[in-house]
């Protein structure tokens, strides 16, 4: 009976109408971001921050994004950004998170050359429109949604040794501090991408860079004596800035400014020949679950409001170029403005990738 | 038959496989090689690192056998109305896990842990000594960490053993001393055996205690295959390795069990 109901109802619509109806229905659905159907999605598994990172990354972020599309966000706070890399890989692009969320851009352009991440557009993340022209250059376009900025700064402990100026004075530290520096060195292996960064800078120091290396073990040979502590992980230097036994070290802007305001005897500056950036991207594996979910979440990153909000709550940088409104104190060790973005390097990550086991094996060989 | 060949045989064929496709700026492909190999045989860091491996194992392996068999037998043999609580005890690190086990090592090893205090302290040193990253710190931490199973095996061989064997021994005049040396030892042996491969074969695949308590100096196979794997995400290399520490310990397990039952036998 209600079949019989259907069908008359049907006959009263004119053919003219259904073709006027779907065309609209068509152009609206091609039209609009993902926004509407993702709400009928429900979980989203977002793989990003953790330790201390992940309360703030779930107050900023998750439980707000969660709140807006009133969906349930699960957070994998494990791995780093090559770790979860090599999952990405090893499921052929279904690891089991909708949402890589802080990978590098060694990583990002490995994983489009592997055709394991999903490519976007201003369709899928409207958002990606407001980003710097430079991110296209750092990242293939579209590849992900970059959307934390930072740089590898240097730290040093003020109450123990005399503001350095330039990368040489990590490079070389007895040249300007003498034996009392002997042990207080730290170094990082070269699979923490700090520490490539950090080597990029010794190679320029001596002319070099990333296609001539040379300079950088030269430096690294003479630093060995000074170092006293060799970790991999950025966290893993926390406890020996906290115990005195770190005086001098590269290390990232916005874990920099974190521990700073919590109390560390650290200053952190740009040195003289600057600083590298990085992008935190980020990017949808093609096997995810809930893609149309993850573009949203991925636009949401984007957002200005939570851009801004997550810039000064994780001392980065917004991505986006049209936040303008952030205190001066905080912009002025931040890449916020064109000067501040045309002086970043950003060194080409194909070439770190394709040469980043060779050069871990150096520094294997010089440190063992 | 079909569980071993689902779990064991075939991931390790495909690592197999991977070790001998060639790999280029971090991305597989499928050309056959053998520079994965030639690439690690001419290498003495790896060189190093795979002596280093099984030396960390066989050290580790005696250290528990030799801290592991008094505790066993005083277990097995004492008659104390706590020899259940003994036992819990001895056997109480297995509830923490190796990663917690081991952090406790490095709070006790580091340049500015509790032995550099406790030595400055008794005025015994003038300046903290770095006791990790070194390779003993790594022995060290491992031996605590697997010392249970080598206890709990060498305690299975002496339960095993009929009392009255030490009693008729004795009663023919042999010392306790003699006893010991003439009929337990020897009858305990293959728990002995045992409890050496358990926890070399456990020590020699070692990720977390060589991570915490190691440097680039005292790289061992695990670390340097995950280094690979996760983080050089050069995956032809890293099964290479893995296959050499896989077949190595194959052929060493393969030669200890031929011992031990030729020991049986007689």
């Amino acid at each position: 009976m209600a079949l019989s109901d259907n069908t008359k109802d049907r006959k009263l619509i004119g053919r003219r109408t259904v073709l006027k109806r779907a065309a609209g229905a068509g152009a609206f659905a091609l039209a609009a971001p993902y926004v509407i159907t993702a709400r009928a999605q429900e979980t989203l598994i977002v793989n990003t921050q953790g330790g201390e990172y992940q309360e703030l990354v779930e107050r900023v972020v998750i439980r707000p994004f969660e709140k807006k599309f009133g969906v349930k966000v699960i957070h994998d706070a494990t791995g780093t950004a090559s770790q979860d890399y090599a999952k990405i890989r090893a499921a052929r692009g279904a690891p089991g998170f909708d949402v890589a969320g802080l990978l590098t851009p060694p990583e990002v352009i490995l994983g489009v050359k592997e055709g394991l991440l999903e490519k976007l557009s201003e369709r899928e993340v409207p958002n990606l429109r407001h980003l710097w022209d430079k991110t296209w250059s750092v990242i293939p376009g579209g590849s992900g949604a970059p959307h934390t900025l930072q740089y590898a700064a240097m730290v040093y402990n003020k109450d123990k040794l005399e503001r350095p100026r330039s990368w040489a004075d990590y490079w070389e530290p007895h040249k300007k501090y003498g034996d009392k520096v002997k042990g207080h060195i730290i170094n990082y292996n070269p699979a923490n991408l700090l520490s490539v960064y950090a080597l990029i800078h010794a190679a320029q120091l001596g002319n070099g860079g990333v296609d001539n290396m040379e300079p950088a073990w030269a430096r690294l040979t003479a630093q060995k004596p000074y170092v006293g502590v060799v970790v991999t992980g950025s966290a893993e230097a926390v406890p020996h800035f906290e115990n005195g036994q770190v005086w001098i070290s590269p290390y990232w802007s916005g874990r920099s400014g974190y521990y700073i305001s919590r109390g560390l005897p650290f200053e952190m500056l740009i040195p003289q020949e600057g600083v590298i950036g990085l992008f935190d991207v980020a990017c949808v594996p093609t096997g995810a679950k809930n893609k149309k979910l993850a573009y949203e979440f991925l636009n949401y990153r984007l957002d200005k409001d939570v851009q801004r909000e997550w810039a000064l709550a994780y001392f980065t940088s917004p991505t986006r170029a049209d936040i303008t409104d952030l205190p001066k104190e905080f912009t002025a060790s931040q890449i916020v403005t064109k000067e501040q973005m045309a002086k970043t390097q950003f060194p080409d990550s194909d070439v770190i990738g394709a040469n980043r086991r060779d050069w871990t094996l150096k520094w294997q060989e010089i440190m063992a | 038959m079909a569980v071993l060949l689902v779990f064991f045989a075939l991931p390790n064929a495909l690592l197999l496989s991977t070790s001998f496709l060639k790999s280029e700026a971090q991305q597989l492909t499928s050309e056959l090689t053998l520079e994965n190999y030639g690439f690690l045989f001419s290498r003495s860091l790896y060189i190093g690192a795979f002596i280093r491996t099984f030396a960390v194992g066989v050290a580790v392996g005696l250290l528990d056998v030799l801290l592991g068999y008094p505790l066993a037998y005083f277990l097995v043999r004492t008659r104390s109305r706590f020899k259940g609580l003994l036992i819990a005890l001895a056997l109480a690190p297995l509830l923490a896990s190796v990663v917690v086990r081991t952090y406790g090592w490095y709070i006790i090893l580091n340049r500015f842990g509790v032995a550099n205090d406790l030595l400055l302290g008794l005025g015994l040193i003038e300046e903290r000594i770095a006791f990790m990253p070194s390779t003993a710190a790594i022995v060290v931490g491992l031996a605590h960490a697997l010392l249970p199973y080598t206890v709990l095996t060498i305690m299975g061989s002496l339960n095993g053993i009929n009392p009255n064997l030490e009693l008729a021994a004795m009663s023919l005049g042999a010392s306790r001393t003699r006893t010991f040396f003439s009929v337990v030892l020897p009858l305990s042996l293959p728990g002995i055996a045992g409890g050496f491969i358990l926890t070399f074969s456990i020590a020699i695949s070692a990720y977390a205690t060589p991570a915490i308590l190691g440097g680039p100096a005292t790289q061992m196979m695990a670390t340097a295959i995950y280094g690979f794997m996760t983080q050089l995400l050069d995956w032809s290399i890293g099964a290479a390795l893995a296959m050499i520490l896989i077949i190595c310990s194959l052929l060493l397990l393969y030669a200890a069990a031929r011992f031990g039952a030729r020991q049986a036998a007689l």
